[in-house]
């Protein structure tokens, strides 16, 4: 199955969003609706992922729409930067394909008092003492070591377990989506093989696409919601992207293995295997979820690990508490996830399973889930770009939750495979081109740096002008990488 | 024989062999081959035993493959040599390599999972094919 180009029909429907009609494929349930415009669509429609939309919309108990955001691309079963939302009630199912291997892959962005005039002469060696003390790269472990009976207190129990241990504090656990924690979460359904890989996982970046970047503000765009954020232009921040390492890996694999024959068993019919689903209400679907539950928690400790170690870098580097220097976490979203959720349809209001598989939670101002220094702006949506280009962050709006079931998108999307963006690198110094730029980079290895260049991705300036154009999110801020560590 | 064919977010490999336990034990060094830059290095110092079970020739694949996969990440081993005996209903063979040495393996890619997605296995007038996706 090569990259071939989809050739299906895609109407506009307004400048931000394009329909694939419901009588497109038999099977389809609802229509697709990808928000992109007449810049990204051409790209859209170079691979397979407008297909895998279709395939998704196939799903039992979906509402409204499969809907694919503007840095959608293809991926396995779900398309990368797709949301579904199935109703449990109309036999609704959930797919451990519509979350992916990384379960709560996410985000968060951390800030600091610092300017860029303070940290420029010396980003170098920070950058360097962030390389050698937080543990990146594949197989490498953490200084984390949790005994199984702690690890299953952080799958139950998320960061909050860390607030007791003294690596998180009530701030941390309020600017996390959902608390950090997921309840209805039971580490018994998780395999001896996920929990073994968990024990000395927790707190490492892994490799890939994960990174640690140190970030200065270069725009502000909405003073209001920025100044709740504590974000001013030539801030230093510093943004962290992981999930939930080789656990949420194997859960999920895990799942797929005991999903085999399941959708036969409940009578759906499915286009690719790696679509493979069980009702939510049903024995298979809960315990699913619930292990899903404890992959998120994972990786939202996994963060907070990282953004500790971070935080104990800063402090030592420039000889003052990370309290002292304000590293306050701004935000951190998940980005693969599903979860049980309340939208209205058609005037009702349905407490919904929604996957986002590649994309954020996009909750406007007002909504009950939003702490209180967020609630009358908008939940803080963070979006990290190529290494080489931006990074945004946008606020909620109510639009989202007619349009998108609260959900925007996640980066730029990738538009060049890993082997193409190598091919491209050929003969070329990717680190030296981004030192050029006035971004310092450490690797393991240059393929790594390669494949992630800032050309293999989409431009994150156009996406993010979609989903604000959509009315999805608004954008608040750009912030402009200064040093970037990658897995 | 193997070759990596283009996929947006991740990555394709496509094997080919003349016999079905040839391509399990081409396909297991493909996924090695992605991993470590340079698997010349790779000393074949332990023999690791490996058994899956599952219906079907493409589950097979991807349980074997996973299986390697899950040895990796946790024994953190790279591994150069292969033995398997494909079944109706199971694969067994060995791996052949030793524990990570960072000094000496060029570790390049994790490799997250093996994917359902566009999983095949056939065979026709040329031999025996498999394509599969991994998650990086």
């Amino acid at each position: 199955m090569s990259k071939q180009a989809y050739t299906g029909p895609l109407e506009q429907i307004d400048e931000c969003c394009w329909r694939i009609p419901k009588d497109y494929k038999i099977g389809m349930r609802v229509e697709g609706r990808i928000f992109a415009d007449e810049r990204l669509i051409e790209q859209i429609r170079a691979d397979q992922a407008p297909e895998q939309v279709v395939n998704v919309a196939t799903l039992p108990g979906i509402q409204t729409a499969s809907l694919a955001m503007p840095d959608i691309h293809w991926g396995y079963g779900f398309c990368i930067g797709g949301v579904c939302a199935t109703d449990p009630a109309a036999g609704g199912v959930v797919s451990p394909g519509g979350v992916g291997y990384d379960i709560n892959c996410g985000v968060r962005l951390v800030r600091t008092n610092l300017t860029l005039d303070e940290v420029r002469p010396k980003v170098e060696q920070l950058m360097d003492r962030l390389f050698r003390n937080i543990p990146a790269g594949v197989g490498r472990s953490g200084p984390y070591r949790f005994e199984s009976k702690e690890l299953m207190r952080i799958l139950h129990r998320g960061v909050r377990h860390l607030k007791k241990k003294g690596l998180a504090t009530a701030a941390d656990l309020e600017h996390t989506e959902d608390g950090g924690c997921l309840g209805d979460a039971e580490p018994e359904h998780l395999s001896e093989r996920a929990m073994r890989r968990g024990l000395d996982q927790c707190g490492t970046l892994g490799a890939g696409n994960h990174f640690i970047e140190v970030q200065v503000v270069d725009k502000v765009l909405d003073e209001k919601s920025a100044a709740a954020m504590g974000l001013t232009k030539d801030l230093v921040c510093v943004m962290i992207h992981s999930g939930s390492r080789g656990l949420g890996y194997q859960v999920c694999d895990d799942s797929l293995k005991k999903l085999r024959n399941v959708p036969a068993r409940y009578g759906i019919e499915l286009p690719d295997r790696q679509l493979a689903c069980a009702p939510v209400d049903s024995p298979e679907g809960r315990e699913y979820l619930q292990a899903m539950r404890c992959a998120a928690n994972y990786a939202w400790a996994n963060r907070q690990l990282l953004m500790w170690q971070t935080r104990q870098v800063f402090a030592e580097f420039f000889g003052r508490s990370w309290e002292s220097l304000q590293m306050d976490l701004v935000y951190d979203v998940a980005h693969n996830i599903a979860k049980m959720e309340q939208h209205t349809v058609g005037g009702l209001l349905k407490t919904l399973c929604v996957h986002r598989k590649g994309a954020t939670r996009s909750f406007p101002a007002e909504h009950p889930d939003l702490p209180p220094r967020y609630r009358s702006v908008g939940q803080p949506v963070i979006i990290p770009g190529d290494m080489g280009t931006a990074s945004w962050v946008l606020v909620g709006r109510p639009a989202s939750m007619e349009r998108s079931f609260g959900s925007s998108c996640h980066g730029a999307g990738r538009v060049m495979s890993r082997k193409a963006a190598v091919r491209h690198a050929q003969g070329r110094r990717i680190d030296r081109e981004l030192a050029e730029k006035g971004i310092v980079t450490r690797c393991r290895n240059w393929k790594g740096l390669a494949e992630e260049q800032p050309a293999a991705y989409k431009d994150v300036n156009v996406v993010v002008d979609v989903v604000d154009r959509a009315g999805l999110a608004k954008k608040v801020a750009r912030l402009r990488p200064i040093g970037v560590v990658k897995g | 024989m193997y070759e990596i064919f283009d996929h947006t977010a991740d990555l394709g490999l496509r094997i080919r062999a003349g016999e079905l336990n040839d391509l399990f034990e081409e396909a297991a060094r493909a996924i090695f081959s992605v991993i470590v830059t340079n698997v010349g290095e790779i000393r074949p110092d332990e023999k690791v035993q490996l058994r899956v079970e599952a219906e079907g020739r493409e589950e097979l694949l991807h349980d074997w493959l996973a299986e390697l996969l899950y040895i990796f990440h946790t024994k953190h081993m790279v591994f150069s040599q292969f033995t398997a005996e494909v079944g109706r209903a199971n694969v067994i063979g060995t791996a052949t390599g030793e524990p990570i040495d960072p000094a000496r393996h060029e570790i390049d890619a994790e490799i997250k999972a093996i994917t359902y997605h566009g999983l095949k296995v056939e065979h026709d007038k040329a031999g025996w094919l498999a394509e599969v996706i991994v998650d990086v």
